[in-house]
């Protein structure tokens, strides 16, 4: 494997007693889409700015191609960023803030009107090329945001929740237009989000920070089924978290024994359960069927709904079993729509054993 | 302000919602009544007197109701007034200059480069100079420039100067700074200040050195509170009498010195009026075009 393209090494950042970023390790290899997420005040926006050099780590090494890179100003950096508010220059056209980067670095007029031309028309605002910015929407000041920013041509993006000012259903849309941009262009992106579905959705790998330390770093799917730690468990949600005590069986199988009832789950690889100490369990939701009778087969609890939620086209049907225990099941509209359910009526959940996993203790 | 202020709307009936406006209205009346009609009382009735009073003459010394043109005819086409007017106009002009660049480092470091706690420290020590009267500030620049003063003492030893200053226009400039400069870096201060950190992180993003960002970002975003902060300099140093006397001599005179000539010599006051009418309009044209200046789009350049 070819080295990453960069290394945070060992970062912290410390404003006074309060460490924003503490001790913080990964590396991004080339093209890759990397999102950072963690809920406000984990560190991830701190960690961005590092990249872009516009805040400076108090200690440890960020690497570019091996090359150290703390002491670099920002404007010696290649690292444009769109910004959340986008930071837009007000007193220019839209064509001059594409064109902004382009001058500094001293590009003769034409060259520079040329690539501002290409960009804008990539990005669909080359109309716009001589209003204010004052007079745009939000979802055509990301855009020449995003085309200021791209017009460096730059090896990486850096984009600070690019996506959470904008209304819901430009959103989606600009979601899939940046992961269609990042797979066109094959340029390196950081993202920064707190919003797991953002995350997910467009990134190779993701990295859940939480007060200035890395929790987790994977494949969404990775992260999505095998979660690190109970953090990571209730921030990506859809998770059921179950506590209890623990039972080795004789398969080496390990029951819990909670307010869920009695259930069971694979043991985990690294560390060992024992029998009779606390343990977590953690069954993606949408793993779980729900049935109008018991079977005998797999992990089945008895339960009765309490809420039945409708977003977009998945359904999250809420469950209290008779011990106290609440679960969640994830469906699909389509699914519930053969089988409605009505508050209070008693069910049965169901999943196989090996969909879920102990947390590690 | 006969704004009304706004009314948090609760969506009640409307009858309710509309005689709260109205109670809104009479509230924001009564509290802004009193300054109203203080200008109007001490600012509009006296400018109106002083323009009828243009049209008055004089006979015997005795100031007498009149509708003559003779005063505008005589100051328009006097040598003395066009002069005073192009040399108080120039200096005043070259103050606002002096002080807006003189100021801008200054107000650079006290936006960006201090501690909140430093800054609220020398923001206090600018406001400082205002709690000593103006004239005993000038008195005191005059004991520092005079020929036996502290500066040519300090200077003689080197073999330097002496410094002439005073009785000279440039001792008038100096004047106009003592009075403009403190005011000028504070204004300058606020309005870099406000200028969003993040347009000035985007540049050194894309590749715009710190000392280009000053031009390429800082200035034009902070334009408004800078024009402002000149302009008040050119307006207060236009109107200023007591630099002029005592740091500049009188010689030449400023239409400040002129219309005190003209009332101390012959009790004219119709055509000192005449020469307050037009500083007055003179301002109020500055004033417009500065204006339009700072808040008028800026021409895009090809």
């Amino acid at each position: 494997m070819a080295a990453p393209m960069i290394e945070i090494d060992r970062v912290a950042k410390q404003y006074g007693n309060h460490a924003a970023v503490a001790d913080v390790s990964f590396t991004i290899d080339k093209g890759e889409f990397i999102a950072l997420m963690g809920p406000s005040g984990c560190g991830k926006t701190t960690t961005l700015r590092m990249i872009a050099g516009l805040d400076q780590p108090t200690s440890g090494e960020i690497r570019l191609w091996g090359r150290r890179l703390n002491e670099d100003a920002p404007w010696e950096r290649d690292a444009p960023l769109v910004w959340q508010s986008y930071a837009l220059f007000p007193f220019l056209s839209v064509r001059k803030n594409v064109e902004f980067g382009l001058k500094q670095r001293r590009l003769p007029a034409t060259e520079r009107r040329k690539k501002a031309d290409e960009w804008m028309e990539r990005l669909g605002i080359a109309g716009l090329a001589e209003r204010g910015v004052d007079q745009l929407s939000g979802g055509q000041r990301q855009r020449v945001a995003l085309a200021r920013a791209l017009a460096l041509e730059p090896e990486m993006l850096l984009l600070d929740e690019p996506l959470s000012a904008l209304d819901p259903h430009l959103r989606v849309r600009m979601q899939s237009e940046l992961v269609r941009l990042h797979r066109e262009l094959g340029i390196t992106f950081i993202c920064v989000t707190h919003s797991h579905s953002e995350a997910f959705a467009m990134a190779d790998r993701v990295v859940i920070m939480n007060e200035g330390r890395i929790q987790q770093i994977g494949a969404p799917r990775e992260i999505h089924r095998r979660a690190a730690n109970r953090f990571v468990a209730e921030f990506v949600g859809g998770n059921n978290i179950f506590t209890g005590t623990a039972c080795v069986e004789a398969d080496g199988s390990i029951a819990l024994v909670g307010p869920v009832g009695t259930v069971h789950a694979p043991a985990p690889t690294e560390a060992g359960i024992v029998t009779g100490a606390a343990a977590t369990l953690v069954v993606p939701a949408d793993r779980i069927e729900l049935a109008a009778e018991s079977t005998g087969s797999g992990n089945e609890v008895a339960a009765r709904v309490v809420t039945v939620e409708f977003v977009g086209s998945t359904v999250t049907v809420f469950l209290e079993t008779e011990g106290g225990g609440e679960l969640r099941a994830q469906r699909s509209l389509h699914e519930m729509e053969n089988t409605p359910l009505a508050v209070g009526q008693p069910v049965v959940a169901r999943w196989s054993p090996s969909q879920g996993f102990f947390l590690p203790a | 302000m006969s704004e009304p202020l706004p009314t948090p709307d609760t969506g009640t009936a409307p009858f309710t919602a509309t005689s709260r406006r109205a109670t809104a209205a009479r509230f924001a009346m009564f509290w802004g009544a009193p300054p109203a009609l203080w200008q109007a009382a001490f600012f509009l009735v006296p400018l109106g007197f002083l323009v009828a009073m243009t049209f008055w003459s004089v006979k015997s010394f005795r100031l007498t109701p009149d509708a003559t043109l003779a005063n505008w005819t005589f100051i328009l086409n006097a040598g003395f007034f066009r002069n005073a007017y192009v040399y108080t106009f120039w200096l005043s002009a070259l103050t606002a200059v002096i002080a807006s660049v003189a100021a801008f480092p200054a107000a650079y470091t006290l936006a960006y480069k201090v501690s909140p706690a430093t800054r609220r420290f020398m923001i206090f020590m600018l406001v400082v100079p205002f709690f000593t009267s103006y004239p005993v500030r000038i008195y005191s620049t005059q004991i520092f420039f005079s020929p036996q003063g502290i500066i040519n003492t300090v200077l003689a030893p080197l073999g330097l100067g002496p410094l002439q200053v005073l009785n000279t226009p440039t001792g008038t400039v100096v004047g106009y700074l003592v009075l403009t400069l403190p005011l000028v870096v504070l204004l300058q201060t606020f309005a870099l200040a406000n200028v969003p950190r993040t347009l000035i992180e985007a540049a050194h993003n894309l590749g715009c050195g710190r000392f280009r960002t000053i031009g390429t970002v800082i200035i034009p975003s902070a334009r408004i509170g800078l024009i402002v902060a000149g302009t008040f300099a050119f307006v207060l140093a236009f109107g200023d009498y007591v630099a002029p006397t005592y740091l500049g001599g009188s010689r030449p005179p400023t239409l400040s010195i002129l219309i005190a000539d003209q009332v101390k010599s012959g009790n004219n006051w119709p055509r000192a009026s005449v020469v307050a009418v037009m500083m007055i309009v003179t301002l109020m044209v500055v004033m417009l075009v500065m204006i339009g200046l700072a808040y008028g789009r800026r021409k895009e350049r090809p």
